[in-house]
Formats: C-alpha cells, structure tokens, sequence
C-alpha cells in the first residue's frame, strides 16, 4: 500500500496548487458517476465523452512531444489527425472508394507509416530554419492536405464522408463503448510510458537544452536537427494514432473536422495544461473537451438561441480569448513540467535524489525516485 | 576527464591547435573581417583583444561555425573544418561558450552540466529501449564527474538550484564546467567575466589557469585588461576587423597601434 | 461575345489584380516582422476586419453621397475604403497595446501564439457582427472595358484598374515614407538593427506606432480590394494569409520590398496555375493555386531560406 501512496502522493499532489487541481477533477469525476446511477446521464454517453478525452489526450500528447519538448510550432495538428482517421478509414470501412474492408491494425500501421513519412517530409526544409518556418509551413501543409482530401472524391469521398468503419475489437464481451473507451485508455497508457522514459533521458535532456537555445546545444556537439525530426516524428505519429482511433469511435468521418480551429484546441490543451508535461497535455485535454462540451448544451438552453447568437462564433471567441489569457497570465499553465530529465535507473546511490531545490516542496522534502514525469 | 587520459588522448596531435586562414567576412557593405589569419598553439592560453567593434565576437562566429565565412578557411589538429557546421565543429574538438550566459529554463543546474558530455548512448531512443544498462552506467558516470567537477569549482553546493537562479558569475562558471565535460581541443570563451563581481573572477581565472595547467588550450576574448594580460600568453590583438599584431602582453601594452586603437584612452 | 479560348494575357492580367492585394498584405506582415520581430498570424483576419469596417461604414456613406463617381465607381466606395484603413489601422494599434505589449518577456514565439489569439478574436467578432454570410459592397456591375478588350483580347474592368493604380499609389506613398521622411528614415534604421536604434536615440515606440498603422492601414487596403474583386466573407483573410506568408518569405524575411517583389511573383503564379494547368506544366487545376504557392514557399527554404532580398547568415 505504501507504494501505491507514494506513487499517488508524486504523480497527483507535488504541491497545494495540484492538490487543488486533482480534487477538482477528482470531484467531477464522482460526479459524473453519480450521475450515471442517478439515470441523468447515460452510460454510452459517457463512455463516448472518455473516449473522445482520451482521444484528445493523445492528440495533446503528440503535441507536446513536439512544442513542450522541442520548442516546435506545428500548426498542422489536425491535418496529422485526418491523416490517420483517413487511413483507417479508407482501408476498414467496406464501401470507402478503396473498398478493402481490411482489419483495423492495418489502418493503424498505414497511419504510423503515412504520417512519419509526411512529418519528414514537412520537416526536412523547415527544421534547419527558424522556428517560426516550421509554424507557417505547416499551417500550409494542412490546408494542403485538407484540400486534397475534399477535391480528391474518388480516393477520400470528398466531402461525404466515409462512414460504416468498424467498431474495434467487436469480439470482446464488452458493449462497443466500453471496448472503445478501454482502448483509448490502453493506448494513452502505452504511449505515456513510452514519452516518459524517452523524456526522462539523455535525448530528453537535449531536446529541452534546444528549446531553451539551440545554439547552446550545437555548440555542445548535439545535431539539434536530428533530435528536433526524431521529436516531430514522434509526435505526428502519436497524432495521426488518435486520429486512427477516432475513425473507429465515430463510425464516420470527414473533412469537416480538419480545420485549423480544431488545431487552436490541442494548443491550448497544452498551453494550459501546462507546456512540456506530459500529465498537462491530458488534464489539457479534459479541460478542453469540457469547454467544448458544455457550451454545446449552453446552445440547447433555450434563451441563448432567442439571444440569436451564433455558437460557433462564439467558441471561436472563447478560444482565441483564451490563447490571449494564458500567454499574458501564465504562460506555465496548470501543472508545468517540474522533474530533472535525468534517467532514472541512474540517480539510485550516486548521491543525486533527483528533485530540483525550487519550489516544488513536496511534502515532506523526499523524493525518492524522482518523482513521476508530468 | 582524468589527466593520463587526456594527455594520452593528444599524443600525435599537431602543435597547432587551431588555425584560421584568410577569414573573410563582410555584412552587406561593411567587412566585419578583413583576412584573418591566427595561429593558436596547443596548450596555450591566447587572448583577443581589441576596441568595441574590433570583429572579434565575429571572429569567433566564424571559427565556431555560427556564421558562414564569406572566404579563408578553418582548421581543427590540422582538420579542414571550414565546411563543416557547428556541432560538427564541436565534435572535432572546437567547443564554444557565448557572451550571455544562456540560462536553461526549469532545468537544473545537474542537468545543465548534464547535457555537456556527449556523444551519450542515452541520445540514441533506440539504446533507451534496447541497452538501458549502458544507458545508466554512463549516466551514473557523468553524474559522478560533474559533481566532482562542480564541487572542484567551488560551486557543487548549487548542483540542485534551478539554473535559473544562479548568479551571472556562477552560470559563467557553471559554462566553463560544461564546455570543459565535452573533453576539447581547444575552448573558446567568450568574455568569461563580463559583468561578473571581482571575486567570483578571480576564482574563474585560478580554474582557467589550473586547467590550463593540466593541457586544456583556451582562447579567449574579454574587454578586462588586468584580466586578460595577467592570464594570457600570447595576446592578438584585432582592430577593424583585422590583426593589429600579436605578442606578449608585455609587447601588447608597449606597442604604439595598439595604443592608437584604444584612442589613447584607457589602454592596454 | 466570351472567346472560346481564353488569352494567356488574360491570367497575366488577373494575376496583376491578385498581386496588388498581396503585396498590401505582404508589406504590413512584412513591415511587423522587421521591426516587431514576429510572425503576425493575425494579419490575414486584420485585412477582414477592415474589409468589414469598410462594408459597415458604407451603410451611412451611401445615403448620404448616392451614386456619383469615378471611374465607374462611386464616390462613397472610396471614403469607405479609407474608413476601412482608418479603422484596421486603429484597431491594429489598439491590438498592439493591449495584447502585445504586456505579454512576458515578449519573446517572438510568446508574440506569435498570441497573435493566433487574436486572429480567432478578429474573426469571432466579425462573425457575430455580420453574420457568416458573404456580401459584396454594392459597387455597380461592370462590363469589361471595350477597347481594351478589342486591342489586347482581354477582359478588364475599370474597377480592376482602380484596384491597381490604388496599390501603385500606396506603394510609392510608402516608399517615399521610407526614403524621404525622418520617420521612414528611422523606421529603417530600426528595421535592421533594434537595439542600435534605440541607442541611438530613436524612439522605438513612436516607429511601433507608426508601423501598426501603415501596416493595418494597407492590409485593410488589400482587404477591400478582395471583398471587391471577390466576396467580403469572414473567412477571406485567413484564407489567404498563407499566401501572404509565402509572399513575405520569398521576398526574404526583413525585407519590406522584398516582400513587394514576393507578392508580385507569388499572386501571379497563383493566377498562373491554372494556365500552366493548361500547358501542362503542372497536373492540377485552379482548386490547388494556394497549394501551388505553398509549395513554392517550401522549395524556397530548401534551395535559398533568405528569400530574393533577405539578409543571410
């Protein structure tokens, strides 16, 4: 019991401020159950809404591999995302214009090897150069794509969509809800162990050194290049997996989602979640879903539509305001990256106990392994 | 990082260190340097020197790779470096400090020096996955050596500070520490106490010297004088972009262009 | 009667249009990038709001002014133009004091994300104020000009050659700013080198100033003409902020005229594309054109990053 205590006690509760953020979430979360029980909100609903979290988490994640480690502005997160829901679809759904019906792995493996083909690609003029290179070039890149995809009706269906994609995993003695939310939750799991130990490393260490300055890391002998394509890689890749799983939890998809608005959320579910920690990218996520969320059952309140507002640009607004806030009032975010990116196997005996001096007091002043990576 | 090591590491290496040839380099009309050639002899610790706008931050630009020479050439133990880029450089032996001290954010000071030694099995994903002992044998190791190295410069009480916190003074030792973990030829530091209380100046000189003592080759560009001359031999001297001369500091301080230069201000 | 084969001057002659639009665009982006030192993501909904303000004001120019006009447009579409320059302008200024200023250490990526702020911000606003629907200005439809069209084959109507001559005068207005004012002198000198600038004695803030308003003034400028040579549509500036990038980045970054002579190549390709589409140069038509100039962008920082006029190294 002890280690799950000490276990809880790093990754939720490093300080009063986080305390107060996971008692929040903690709080919402009984409430959400109880509202399951009290009959006020169904249960495939709320399974969709986890989905749709955890799919929105790994987009952050992804995201912040790029921006929160490497200092990369990628404003084609979307476009990464349809890349993969399209190779999912197109190969799974029995009447997409590629017709295959294949298994559901395959459209996860095409959106792997699409979307690190098409980062290298956008990367290759873009990462030698300044930084804000890489954000013009890619905002380019997704309305590239976005309009392939809408004018290239005999491969993508256009604007129509594609839709009958399959459930995943049909055979497990679960409801296709469940089946889906366990899933976004196994993967966010894999790749969360994944970025924590690649962060918590010698290459993690780099990564933060060239966001800081690059300069400084070039003059330390580190090809700043290779390790930027590697962090870019990684994180389209992540992205065009959600966007894979997304296919496979809606059922249907088109263009209609890959606009740079959709982009605009990741980065704030990252921004304020707290850049380059990685417990920020999701707690981000459910942050933003629930923005989302909610001020879509504001527009069923009936006095707002004799108000005659418009929702959409209303959310627009919301979000743009809210980009504005963040950067003027705490760039940090929520629950910014506190750890030393030290490998930890390293640090037992050799005199390092691995938290920073600053002012994340934990409790106590210990930390024995060096806390959770965020 | 051990002595026998590092002097056994340049058995057969040539005598000159660094060389440059010819070096031009001109911003739109105005050259910044005007063929420039200097010799730095291994073991030795050169200073530059030279009035505001002399080109010698430019200098070292071009010879760390950070800006693309116009014409002239560059090289490392007798190595063609000129086309190379700067990490390049740095892996042949060239490691560079800059002016400002660069202060890496929420990371600490652990991790900074951390980031030095290199190549790092650990900076390969691949080995994080796949040879994670070798991964944390050297870590262990680099975690040992920068703490020795730190709490032989006096500061390995801040190894746990955030980097951030440091002062001007101590992040300027701090980079002296790390570009001595790259185990290099030749280091080039660029105005190691600008701005740093006197004190804390003394200390980076005695470690400038010591290390010198044990083989380390500096060059070095600073605008403090006493600094400069009581630490290094020989002194070039650049003005206009271009070699007034070289010598002594003795020499330095006798000669008349050099005087000229500095207006007849506060000289040498 | 429309001839069957349509002139190659004729995609010449629209891309010369398109381009003015760009190259307004492209100086004010162009303009905060050299002396602002970022990426304004927000230029291209700047151009809609002022494209927009100009839309409002003529709701109370038109009764008053009626149709009387010049050169087959009338006179309250030229006071709305400059109603619409004077608001972006303001607004630009507004924008800069309220939102760029204050941000932290006002690091250029800090500045750029902000600007994404600000540019959902312009958009939201101009939805809730117009509604999403398109408009035009009401300007009266005109046929091409005869002569023009029995001479050279092409179809030119008098509102094109406004929409060109207008981008001349802006262009040489602001070139004689440059050169010949004391303002335009230090505007320069502070495009090149900031902090020498301000060591020397020049009042950054009152270049900063003057460069939000030059630059929200002409893209407002380029705003109108595209609402009048197109839709005034809400989207219409983000739709083409790509474009005004690349526009900026082929010209070279720093470069004011650079980003003139980007403009000028990149609005005429754009109008090009589905010419070459016809000789075969490329395999796709006029819906790629923006993808077309994103590619170009593209082959420029891989062959020559520092752009036509950039400074290198």
């Amino acid at each position: 019991m002890s280690a799950v205590s000490s276990w809880v006690s790093e990754t939720f509760v490093r300080d009063a401020t986080e305390r107060r953020i996971f008692a929040t979430l903690g709080l919402i979360t009984v409430l959400l159950v109880g509202g399951v029980f009290a009959g006020v909100i169904g249960p495939r609903f709320l399974l969709f809404q986890i989905a749709l979290v955890g799919m929105y988490a790994l987009l952050s994640l992804g995201l912040n591999v790029q921006w929160g480690y490497a200092g990369l502005i990628n404003f084609s997160v979307a476009a990464f995302w349809g890349i993969g829901a399209y190779c999912a679809a197109l190969l799974t759904a029995p009447n997409s214009p590629l017709g295959l019906g294949l298994h559901p792995v395959f459209g996860f493996l095409a959106a792997i090897v699409v979307s690190a083909f098409i980062a290298v690609l956008i990367g290759i003029p873009t990462l030698r150069l300044r930084e804000d290179y890489l954000a013009i070039a890619s905002l380019g890149l997704a309305e590239v794509i976005r309009a392939i995809i809408l004018n290239e009706r005999q491969w993508t269906a256009g604007s129509s969509g594609i839709s009958g994609i399959p459930n995943l995993m049909s055979w497990l003695p679960l409801t296709d809800a469940a089946t889906t939310a366990a899933i976004v939750v196994v993967l966010i799991a894999v790749v969360y162990l994944f970025l924590r130990r690649v962060h918590r490393s010698p290459w993690g260490r780099v990564l933060r050194t060239i966001r800081s300055d690059e300069d400084l890391a070039k003059a330390l002998g580190k090809d700043t290049y290779r390790f930027k394509m590697q962090a870019f890689v990684i994180g389209s890749v992540i992205m065009a997996v959600a966007g894979a799983f997304y296919a496979h939890l809606n059922l249907y998809i088109d263009p209609s989602d890959l606009v740079p608005l959709t982009t605009f959320y990741i980065w704030i579910a990252v921004i304020l979640g707290g850049t380059g920690s990685n417990r920020g990218a999701v707690v981000g996520a459910a942050v933003v879903i629930a923005i989302r969320e909610g001020t879509r059952f504001l527009n069923d309140i009936g006095f707002i539509q004799t108000l005659g507002i418009d929702l959409a640009p209303l959310r627009l607004l919301f979000v743009g305001g809210l980009i504005i806030l963040i950067m003027r009032f705490r760039q940090d975010g929520l629950l910014p990256p506190k750890d030393e990116l030290i490998w930890p196997a390293a640090r037992d005996g050799s005199g390092a106990d691995g938290a920073p001096a600053s002012g994340a007091a934990s409790d106590g002043g210990t930390a024995s392994n060096g806390g959770d990576d965020r | 990082m051990n002595d026998d090591a590092y002097e056994g590491a340049h058995l057969g290496k040539s005598d000159v260190v660094l060389k440059t040839t010819d070096l031009e380099k001109a911003f739109g009309g105005l050259v910044a340097t005007d063929s420039v050639s200097i010799e730095v002899d291994r073991g030795t610790i050169t200073g530059m020197i030279g009035p505001n706008g002399a080109g010698k931050s430019t200098l070292f630009n071009l010879i760390s790779g950070f800006y693309e020479n116009d014409a002239g050439h560059v090289t490392v133990n007798g190595e063609e470096v000129t086309d190379l880029e700067p990490h390049e450089r740095a892996r042949k032996g060239l490691v560079r400090t800059f002016q400002t001290p660069r202060r890496l954010e929420g990371m600490s000071v652990r991790e900074a020096m951390l980031v030095g030694p290199g190549p790092q099995k650990g900076e390969s994903i691949f080995s994080l996955f796949f040879s994670g002992s070798d991964v944390t044998e050297e870590e262990r190791t680099n975690i040992e050596q920068t703490r020795e190295l730190l709490e032989r410069f006096e500061i390995g009480h801040l190894i746990d500070q955030p980097s951030t916190d440091l002062s001007g003074g101590q992040m300027k030792l701090v980079e002296l520490a790390r570009a001595f973990t790259t185990n290099p030829d030749i280091l080039l530091l660029d105005e190691p106490v600008a701005g740093v209380n006197p004190t804390l100046a003394n200390d980076i000189k005695r470690f400038i010297r010591e290390l010198n003592e044990e083989g380390q080759t500096f060059l070095i560009i600073e605008h403090d004088m006493p600094f400069i001359m009581d630490l290094a031999d020989p002194i070039i001297v650049l003005d206009q972009g271009k070699v007034l001369m070289e010598g002594s500091p003795d020499e330095v301080r006798a000669d008349d262009r050099v005087i000229e230069a500095y207006l007849g201000g506060a000289g040498p | 009667m429309i001839p069957l084969q349509i002139s190659p001057f004729q995609y010449v002659a629209n891309g010369v249009v398109f381009s003015s639009i760009i190259v307004l665009a492209a100086i004010g982006l162009s303009l905060v990038y050299s002396i602002a030192d970022f990426a304004n993501f927000a230029h291209g909904d700047l151009m809609t709001v002022g494209a927009f303000s100009a839309l409002f004001s003529v709701g109370f120019l038109r009764p008053m002014l009626g149709d009387a006009g010049v050169f087959g447009l009338p006179l309250w579409f030229f006071l709305a133009l400059a109603f619409g320059m004077g608001a972006a302008a303001v607004i630009s200024v507004i924008t800069d004091r309220v939102i760029y200023q204050p941000v932290k250490g006002s690091d250029s990526i800090g500045l750029l994300i902000s600007s994404i702020g600000v540019a959902l911000v312009y958009r939201a606003l101009v939805f809730l104020s117009f509604g999403t629907e398109a408009e035009r200005y009401g300007v009266p439809r005109q046929g091409p000009i005869p002569w023009v069209r029995e001479s050279l084959g092409i179809a030119v109507t008098p509102r094109n050659l406004v929409v060109v001559t207008l981008t001349v005068v802006l262009v040489a207005a602001l070139h004689l700013t440059l050169t010949r004012t004391t303002l335009g002198r230090k505007m320069r000198a502070t495009a090149d080198n900031a902090d020498l600038a301000r060591v020397s004695g020049i009042r950054t803030s009152e270049v900063i100033l003057a460069m939000w308003l030059i630059g929200g003034a002409l893209a407002a400028a380029g705003g109108v003409f595209l609402g009048l040579e197109e839709l005034v549509r809400p989207r219409m500036g983000f739709d083409i902020l790509l474009i005004v990038f690349a526009a900026v980045i082929l010209g070279g970054i720093g470069s004011v005229y650079g980003a003139m002579l980007g403009g000028l190549v990149i609005g005429m390709v754009h109008e090009l594309v589905p010419l070459f589409n016809q000789w075969g140069v490329i395999p796709v038509g006029s819906r790629y054109a923006a993808a077309v100039a994103f590619v170009i962008m593209v082959a420029i920082l891989l062959v020559r990053p520092s752009g036509i006029a950039g400074e290198s190294g």
